[in-house]
């Protein structure tokens, strides 16, 4: 078990490695959000552009791991795709395995992206000193953790890479825009709050932002209670898919959800 | 209602006891007890589709086996019935003294495999690819990376160790996917279709160290739909729609077709046919070209000449091939162009 995970695991670092491109053009997208909307935004509110910087560079930051780890989790269906998988899936390798394997190095990659986007912190009007830098990070790991579980529950049930961004643009911009990532969830209409509850992005911008600002919109607890709930039901909702008998031969089924 | 396909199941059995070669199988040399692959009556359907209607064969230990038959005849079907990836519907098939469906991770364990299409990642190195496979197989680390780099030296495929799989020739590829299967020292080895789209050489090279690799003991069970590739087995299997119509040797099936073969090609074939057949001579049915089997070619061939009535443009004779027994036993060739 623990080395079909450390298998997968590695098979998906070492890929992500040449690729390790997309961590630069990774960066684009958040530093758009920070320093073009930010100061656009941020210039007619209350808050003021630089304060406004310092409030959405958490949100930027979820952002940042929400695509970067729904990203990883496409490999799911290139895989399945090129045959590789195949030879995995035959592999006297418990199913469990794989898909913590998978969620574990999408988390992994994802982390990466945030590592690279952490320095511009202090660009933002949000320098960090070291117990902040801890929070951070202890905030970045779950809520990487958190989104590779989402994408990979996801990922695991799709057999197509043209289908998979639609659905995911679907659900991780409403997740995004839900979050409070870009305004507080403070002054928001009540129905926005109440949906920001079923929100996990929310959770996880809420502790990336109390670490940075040092208040939190939902209580600590509730909001760690919230991720750690999130990635256990979709690792076991991920596991559900990859256990369903397998009939995986190069015949018919894309899908290795297809019935015994 | 039960008992009536009870019978069914014994009368199915028995019928395929006769179609069956009752040659012994070659003794293994690590002689284990019990045949490496057994199968009684597997029936495999598809909704409606019926691939498999009562499959049995048995394959001795260290055994090389074909299963030979034209696209759609159920080679894949029951190829990944064998190698675990999928259920049949009925029928049972065990693997090494293990059933496929109860003890499927017992024999993953112990089986390697080389699909039609390629399975190893193409960006990573060929030491990477071995080494991640033995992993999943549950190798330390250390020990994935020695197997890792003794299958490509032992393959010739040193060069291969650190490029990325890609850059690799065809040829090449394909060992490493052979390389990837035996990672793990499987006692097994299933392989599909396994050199689609390689040249005569490549080819070559590639079945010389599979037939290597069953002269060390390994049991090699592959499908094809080249007849020369299926020379290189021990036995043969020639499937189709979805029934094995013959087993054994590649020299016994030839000798089933028996003597020699006349085809020749006339400028009006169903006339010679229909004069053929006055003379008791009757050819196989269908063909681009008219097939006579017959004992002994060399004496009716110049009676054959001198008195057709329509011009012969070609005439060939030769000794039988796998091609001519599928011929006479399906009517139909094995590239399966003229199924309808």
């Amino acid at each position: 078990m623990m080395r079909g995970i450390f298998a997968i695991v590695v098979l998906d670092l070492k890929r992500f490695w040449l690729d390790r491109a997309r961590l630069v053009t990774g960066l684009v997208q958040p530093l758009l959000y920070l320093f073009v909307l930010g100061a656009g935004i941020g210039a007619s509110s209350r808050m003021g552009g630089g304060d406004y910087r310092r409030f959405i560079y958490p949100g930027t930051m979820g952002l940042s791991l929400l695509f970067s780890a729904t990203f990883a989790a496409i490999t799911i269906v290139f895989d399945r795709q090129i045959g590789f998988f195949k030879a995995v899936l035959v592999a006297p390798v418990p199913r469990p395995a794989i898909a913590f394997g998978k969620i574990l190095a999408g988390a992994l990659q994802s982390l990466a992206q945030g590592v690279v986007l952490l320095p511009f912190a202090p660009l933002a009007g949000a320098s960090l000193d070291f117990t902040q830098t801890v929070e951070m990070l202890g905030a970045m790991v779950l809520a990487s953790l958190t989104f590779s579980s989402i994408g990979v529950a996801f990922a695991c049930r799709f057999n197509s890479t043209t289908v998979f961004p639609i659905v995911s643009n679907a659900v991780l911009l409403p997740m995004f825009f839900l979050s409070g990532g870009l305004y507080p969830l403070r002054f928001a209409p009540a129905w926005m709050q109440m949906a920001a509850h079923f929100d996990p992005v929310a959770y996880a911008v809420d502790l990336m932002r109390g670490s940075v600002m040092g208040t939190f919109f939902f209580p600590v607890p509730l909001s760690l209670g919230a991720l750690a709930l999130t990635i256990v039901l979709l690792t076991w909702a991920a596991v559900r898919v990859f256990n369903r008998g397998e009939d995986d031969s190069s015949l018919g089924a894309t899908r290795f959800n297809f019935r015994r | 209602m039960g008992n009536k396909a009870f019978d069914k199941r014994h009368i199915a059995k028995a019928l395929s006891v006769l179609f069956t070669s009752r040659m012994p199988p070659t003794p293994a040399p690590q002689a284990e007890s019990g045949p490496a692959v057994d199968v009684e009556v597997l029936v495999k359907h598809y909704g409606k589709v019926e691939a498999l209607r009562g499959v049995s064969l048995t394959v001795g230990r260290g055994e090389m086996f074909a299963l030979l038959g034209p696209n759609g005849a159920g080679k894949t079907t029951l190829f990944s019935i064998l190698a675990t990836l999928r259920a049949p519907t009925s029928g049972s098939a065990r693997v090494l003294g293990r059933d496929v469906v109860a003890d499927r991770d017992a024999i993953r364990r112990e089986m390697g495999i080389v699909f039609q299409e390629p399975a190893i990642e193409q960006r990573l190195s060929g030491t990477d690819n071995l080494m991640l496979m033995g992993l999943l197989y549950g190798l330390p680390l250390g020990l994935a990376r020695k197997r890792a780099t003794e299958i490509l030296a032992q393959l010739g495929l040193g060069e291969a160790a650190g490029r990325m799989a890609r850059t690799l020739s065809g040829g090449q590829r394909r060992k490493l996917e052979l390389a990837r299967a035996l990672v793990t020292d499987p006692r097994i080895l299933f392989l599909d279709e396994a050199t689609l789209g390689l040249d005569v050489d490549a080819r070559r090279t590639f079945w010389g160290q599979v037939r290597g690799l069953a002269q060390a003991g390994r049991t090699v069970f592959f499908t094809t739909h080249y007849m020369e590739e299926a020379e290189v087995a021990d036995r043969i299997a020639l499937i189709d729609s979805g029934r094995i119509v013959a087993l054994g040797t590649p020299r016994e099936l030839k000798a089933r077709v028996g003597g020699g073969i006349v085809s020749m090609k006339t400028e009006d074939d169903a006339r010679a046919r229909a004069w053929l057949g006055e003379k008791g001579l009757v050819p196989e049915p269908g063909g681009a070209s008219i097939v006579l089997v017959h004992a002994d070619p060399a004496a009716i061939l110049p009676e054959i000449l001198r008195n057709l009535p329509v011009r012969v443009d070609r005439v060939e004779v030769h000794a039988p091939s796998l091609e001519d027994v599928f011929l006479k036993l399906t009517g139909r060739g094995l590239e399966g162009g003229n199924r309808s």
